[in-house]
C-alpha cells in the first residue's frame, strides 16, 4: 500500500511539475493593509541630527505613531527639497540655517523668536508647519587648538586675518558658498586669507588635532567642546546666528494624524536644553554610544517614553 | 484411506501456486521493477529540467539586477553632469532611467520571489534605491535648478556615491547569493541525475537479472519437464511402452506428466492384451493348419483304399453286378472328388509356409510355363492371350508360377458363352514393386464379392456351372503375401475382371 501511495505521490508531483512553473504572484505583503502609513522623518548628515531623529522617532512610536526614519540625507538644501518633493513628512531644522540657506533671507533677524516667526511664515507659505523650537541652539562656530590661539594671539574670528600665511578652515563643503561660511567671514571680518578644506562633518576635530587644518567649523553643541582641548573663537560681528531647532512637518501629515502627534513632538523639543544636547552628543561622538540608545535613555529619564 | 489421501493431495494442490499464477507473478514483479526504474528516471529528468529552468530564472534575475545597477549609475552620472554643467541634456538619460527603474525593481523582485532571503535582499535594495532617488537624486536636481552653487558643493559630499556604493554592495551580496543558489541547484540536480543514472543502471541490471532468473526458472520449471515428457512420448512412439516420467509436481506440468503416465499405462495394458490374443490366434491358426495337413494326409490313405476296392469290384465282379456298376462309378467319382479336395487342401495348408527359394526370374518365363500347362483349357475356350512386356522379379519360381497358372486358368474358365475370350497380361512399376495384372472379358463380379473371393473354399457359382474347389485364389493370396506383396481384383459384373498382384522388383542399381 505504501508503495502505491508513493507511486501516486510521484505521479501527482510529476503532473504538478508539468503544470506549474510560472506562478509569479505579485508580492502584496509590502503594502501594509490597514496599518496607518508611517510618518517619514528625515535627518541631515551629522551626529546631532541622528540623535534628534531618534528622539522624535522613539517618542512618537512610544505613543503609537509608526515612524520611518531616513537618516543621513544631506545638507539643508537637499533635505528641504526632499521634504518639498514629498519624499519626507518631517525633519528637524536649524531655524537660522533655514532662513539663510533655504528661504534666502540675507538680513539677520533681530532675535531667535523673530527668526522663528519669519521661518514659520516661510514654511506656512509652502504648505508646511514649523513646530515648537528647542531651548538649545546649535550655532556654527569656529574653533582652534589652544596652542594655535596662543601662538597667533587669536581670540576672535577677526584675529584670523592677521595670521601669517593665512588659515585653512576644515568645514563641510557648503561652507565655501554660504553666508555662514567664507561668504559672511569675508564680508564681516574681511577675512581673505582663509581657504576652506572640505571635510565630512565630524572629521574636523581629527583634522584639527592632526594639524591638517588650523581652524575647524564646529557646532556649539559638539560634545568635544566640553573637553577643554579646543577654543571657540568669538563672533562679535555676528556672522553665525543662533540655531535653535524646530521640526518642519507637512501640513497634510499633521492633519491626517491629529493634534496629538504635534503635542508629542513639541514635548520632546521643549526638553532639549543645551546641556542635555551637549551631554548626549558627547555620549555619541566621544564615547561611541549608539544614538538610539542615548535617545532612549533621555526619553525615559524625561518620562517621554 | 483413499479419500484421506485425495484430501491431502487437494490441500497440497491448493497450497502450491499454479504455474500460470507464478508466471503472472514473475511478470508483474518485472513490470513493477521496470516501471519503478522509469519513474525514477522521469523524476530525475524533471528535476534537471526544473534546475535548468530556475538557473535560467536566476540568470534573468542577475541580468535584471545588472540593468538596475546600470540605471542607477546613469542617474548618478546624469545628476552629476547636470549639477556641474547645468545642461539639461545631461538629464535626458537620467530621466529615462528615473522613469524605468521602478519597473526594473519590480522585475527583479518577481525573479527572486522563490527564495525568501533573496526576496528580502531585493526588497532592501528597492528601499535603498527609492531613498537614493527620492532623498538624493531628485532633490539634488531641484536644488541645482535654483541654487547651482549649493548643488555643486552638495555633490562634493559624495553622499550619492556613498548611497550607490551601499546599494552596489547589496547588489553584490544579492548576486553572490543568487549564483550560490544557481550552483546549489545545479549541483543538486547533477547529484540527483547521477543518482538516478546509477539507480537506472542498477535497476536495468536488476531487470536483466530478474529476466535471467525468470528464464532459468522457466527452463527448470516448464521447459525441462515438457522436454522430458516429449522425450518419453518419442520413446513411447518408438515402442518403448515402459516409458514413464516423474510426476511429483502439483501444477499443470504435474497434471501433464500424470496424464502421460496414465496414457502409457493404458497403452501398455492394451498392447499386452493385443499381443496375448495375437499369440492365441497364431497358435490356433497353426493348430488348424496342422490339423488340416494331418487330416488331409491321413484321409488320403483310406480314400486310396476305397478307390482300390472299387477298382477290384469292377474288375472281378463286373459281370455279377449288372446294374450295380453305376453305383461303383458313383463311388469312384466321389472318391476322386474327395482326393482332389484333399490335394487342394494340402496345397493350401502348405502354401505360404516354409522357406522361399528366391531367385531372379523373368515373369515372361513363368507366364509361358503357365500357358503351356493351360494349353488345353485355353484351346477349349478359344481364348486369345496377349502378353505385354514383362520385367524380371526376385521370387520363388514355383509359387509365382502357381499364382499365374491359377489366375490365367480362372480367366479362361469364367467366360461369357458366345463372347470370344480375351486375356491380357502385363505389368507396371509401383515403387519398389512390380504390379502384374491379368485381365479378362469374362463374367466379372459384384463389387461386394471382390473381397470375399480370396477366402478358402469361397465360390460365387455352383460347381455345376464352373468346376473347381474354390481354393485357388486363397492359395494365390498366401503366396503373394509371403512375398511381401498384395493381391486384389477390380471387376464389373458381366464385363470382365482384372486381377492384380505386386511382387518385389529386382534392385537395378
Amino acid at each position: 500500500v505504501t508503495r502505491r501511495v508513493a507511486v501516486v505521490l510521484v505521479l501527482t508531483l510529476l503532473v504538478a511539475a508539468g503544470c506549474g512553473g510560472g506562478s509569479n504572484k505579485p508580492n502584496t505583503a509590502t503594502a501594509g493593509g490597514d496599518a496607518p502609513a508611517p510618518l517619514v522623518i528625515g535627518t541631515k548628515n551629522f551626529a546631532e541630527q541622528f540623535l534628534l531623529g531618534e528622539l522624535y522617532k522613539q517618542a512618537l512610536e512610544a505613543k503609537g505613531f509608526p515612524v520611518e526614519l531616513k537618516e543621513n540625507i544631506g545638507s539643508s538644501e537637499i533635505i528641504h527639497q526632499a521634504l518639498t518633493d514629498g519624499a519626507l513628512d518631517m525633519y528637524p531644522e536649524y531655524v537660522g540655517v533655514l532662513l539663510s540657506e533655504v528661504a534666502n533671507v540675507r538680513r539677520r533677524p533681530a532675535s531667535p523668536s523673530a527668526a522663528y516667526k519669519t521661518a514659520q511664515a516661510f514654511e506656512q507659505k509652502n504648505g508646511f508647519v514649523l513646530l515648537g523650537m528647542t531651548p538649545f541652539s546649535d550655532a556654527n562656530a569656529l574653533a582652534v587648538k589652544p596652542a594655535f590661539a596662543r601662538r597667533n594671539h587669536v581670540r576672535d574670528i577677526g584675529d584670523l586675518a592677521d595670521v601669517p600665511g593665512g588659515v585653512t578652515i576644515g568645514a563641510p563643503p557648503e561652507f565655501r558658498t554660504r553666508f555662514e561660511g567664507l561668504v559672511g567671514l569675508a564680508q564681516r571680518y574681511r577675512l581673505r586669507n582663509a581657504t576652506a578644506e572640505p571635510l565630512a562633518i565630524g572629521r574636523q576635530y581629527a583634522a584639527l588635532d592632526s594639524g591638517r587644518v588650523d581652524v575647524a567649523a564646529v557646532f556649539t553643541t559638539d560634545g568635544q567642546l566640553a573637553s577643554g582641548r579646543y577654543v571657540v573663537l568669538g563672533d562679535p560681528r555676528g556672522v553665525f546666528g543662533t540655531q535653535h531647532v524646530a521640526p518642519i512637518i507637512s501640513r497634510s501629515a499633521l492633519r491626517t494624524r491629529g493634534p496629538r502627534v504635534r503635542a508629542v513632538i513639541d514635548a520632546v523639543s521643549k526638553r532639549l536644553t543645551a546641556t542635555a544636547m551637549r551631554r548626549m552628543n558627547a555620549a555619541v561622538q566621544l564615547r561611541g554610544r549608539a544614538s538610539a540608545e542615548v535617545a532612549d535613555e533621555f526619553l525615559r529619564s524625561q518620562g517621554l517614553k | 484411506v483413499t479419500r484421506a489421501r485425495e484430501g491431502s493431495r487437494l490441500v497440497r494442490r491448493t497450497f502450491r501456486t499454479p504455474l500460470t499464477t507464478r508466471v503472472l507473478l514473475l511478470s508483474a514483479v518485472a513490470a513493477v521493477l521496470v516501471g519503478t526504474v522509469m519513474v525514477v528516471l522521469i523524476v530525475a529528468v524533471t528535476g534537471q529540467r526544473d534546475a535548468a529552468r530556475s538557473a535560467f530564472r536566476s540568470q534573468e534575475a542577475l541580468a535584471a539586477g545588472n540593468q538596475l545597477e546600470k540605471s542607477l549609475i546613469t542617474i548618478e552620472n546624469g545628476v552629476r553632469g547636470y549639477v556641474a554643467s547645468r545642461r539639461e541634456r545631461f538629464l535626458d538619460p537620467a530621466n529615462e532611467a528615473l522613469s524605468s527603474y521602478p519597473g526594473e525593481v519590480r522585475q527583479l523582485s518577481s525573479l527572486v520571489d522563490d527564495d525568501p532571503g533573496q526576496q528580502a535582499r531585493a526588497r532592501q535594495i528597492g528601499v535603498e534605491i527609492d531613498d537614493y532617488v527620492k532623498l538624493w537624486a531628485r532633490p539634488l536636481i531641484g536644488v541645482a535648478r535654483r541654487q547651482p552653487a549649493q548643488a555643486r558643493s552638495i555633490v562634493i559630499t559624495n553622499q550619492g556615491r556613498l548611497r550607490l556604493d551601499r546599494i552596489q554592495r547589496d547588489f553584490a551580496r544579492l548576486f553572490a547569493r543568487e549564483r550560490a543558489v544557481i550552483n546549489a541547484r545545479e549541483q543538486r540536480a547533477e547529484q540527483r541525475s547521477s543518482r538516478a543514472t546509477a539507480i537506472g543502471a542498477g535497476g536495468l541490471a536488476l531487470v536483466l537479472l530478474v529476466a535471467g532468473g525468470v528464464t532459468l526458472y522457466l527452463r527448470r520449471a516448464v521447459v525441462r519437464p515438457v522436454v522430458t515428457v516429449a522425450a518419453a512420448t518419442g520413446r513411447l512412439a518408438a515402442g518403448e511402452l515402459s516409458a514413464r516420467v516423474p510426476a511429483r509436481r502439483h501444477d499443470e506440468l504435474g497434471d501433464l506428466a500424470r496424464g502421460f503416465n496414465a496414457m502409457a499405462d493404458s497403452l501398455q495394458r492394451s498392447r499386452a492384451q493385443l499381443e496375448h490374443s495375437n499369440a492365441e490366434l497364431k497358435r490356433s491358426n497353426a493348430e488348424l493348419d496342422q490339423f488340416a495337413s494331418v487330416t488331409s494326409h491321413d484321409l488320403q490313405a483310406p480314400l486310396t483304399t476305397i478307390s482300390m476296392y472299387a477298382e477290384l469290384i469292377e474288375r472281378r465282379h463286373a459281370s455279377d453286378l449288372n446294374g450295380g456298376m453305376a453305383l461303383v462309378d458313383g463311388i469312384r467319382n466321389a472318391t476322386q472328388e474327395a482326393r482332389t479336395l484333399i490335394r487342394d487342401l494340402l496345397e493350401y495348408s502348405r502354401a505360404g509356409r516354409g522357406e522361399l527359394a528366391l531367385e531372379v526370374v523373368p515373369v515372361e518365363e513363368m507366364v509361358n510355363r503357365a500357358l503351356e500347362v493351360l494349353a488345353g483349357p485355353i484351346e477349349a475356350a478359344g481364348a486369345r492371350v496377349t502378353v505385354s512386356e514383362l520385367p524380371s522379379v526376385r521370387v520363388d519360381r514355383a509359387g509365382v508360377c502357381r499364382v499365374l497358372q491359377n489366375l490365367i486358368g480362372n480367366a479362361v474358365k469364367f467366360t461369357v458363352p458366345g463372347r470370344p475370350s480375351e486375356v491380357a497380361i502385363g505389368a507396371s512399376r509401383e515403387g519398389t514393386m512390380w504390379r502384374i495384372w491379368v485381365r479378362d472379358n469374362g463374367i466379372g463380379m459384384k463389387a461386394e464379392d471382390a473381397e470375399r473371393i480370396f477366402q478358402p473354399f469361397k465360390r460365387l457359382h455352383g460347381e455345376e456351372a464352373y468346376p473347381g474347389t474354390g481354393i485357388g485364389l486363397a492359395i494365390c493370396e498366401r503366396i503373394v503375401t509371403q512375398h511381401g506383396g498384395r493381391i486384389w481384383v477390380t471387376s464389373t459384373l458381366g464385363e470382365g475382371s482384372t486381377f492384380l498382384f505386386t511382387l518385389p522388383a529386382v534392385e537395378t542399381t
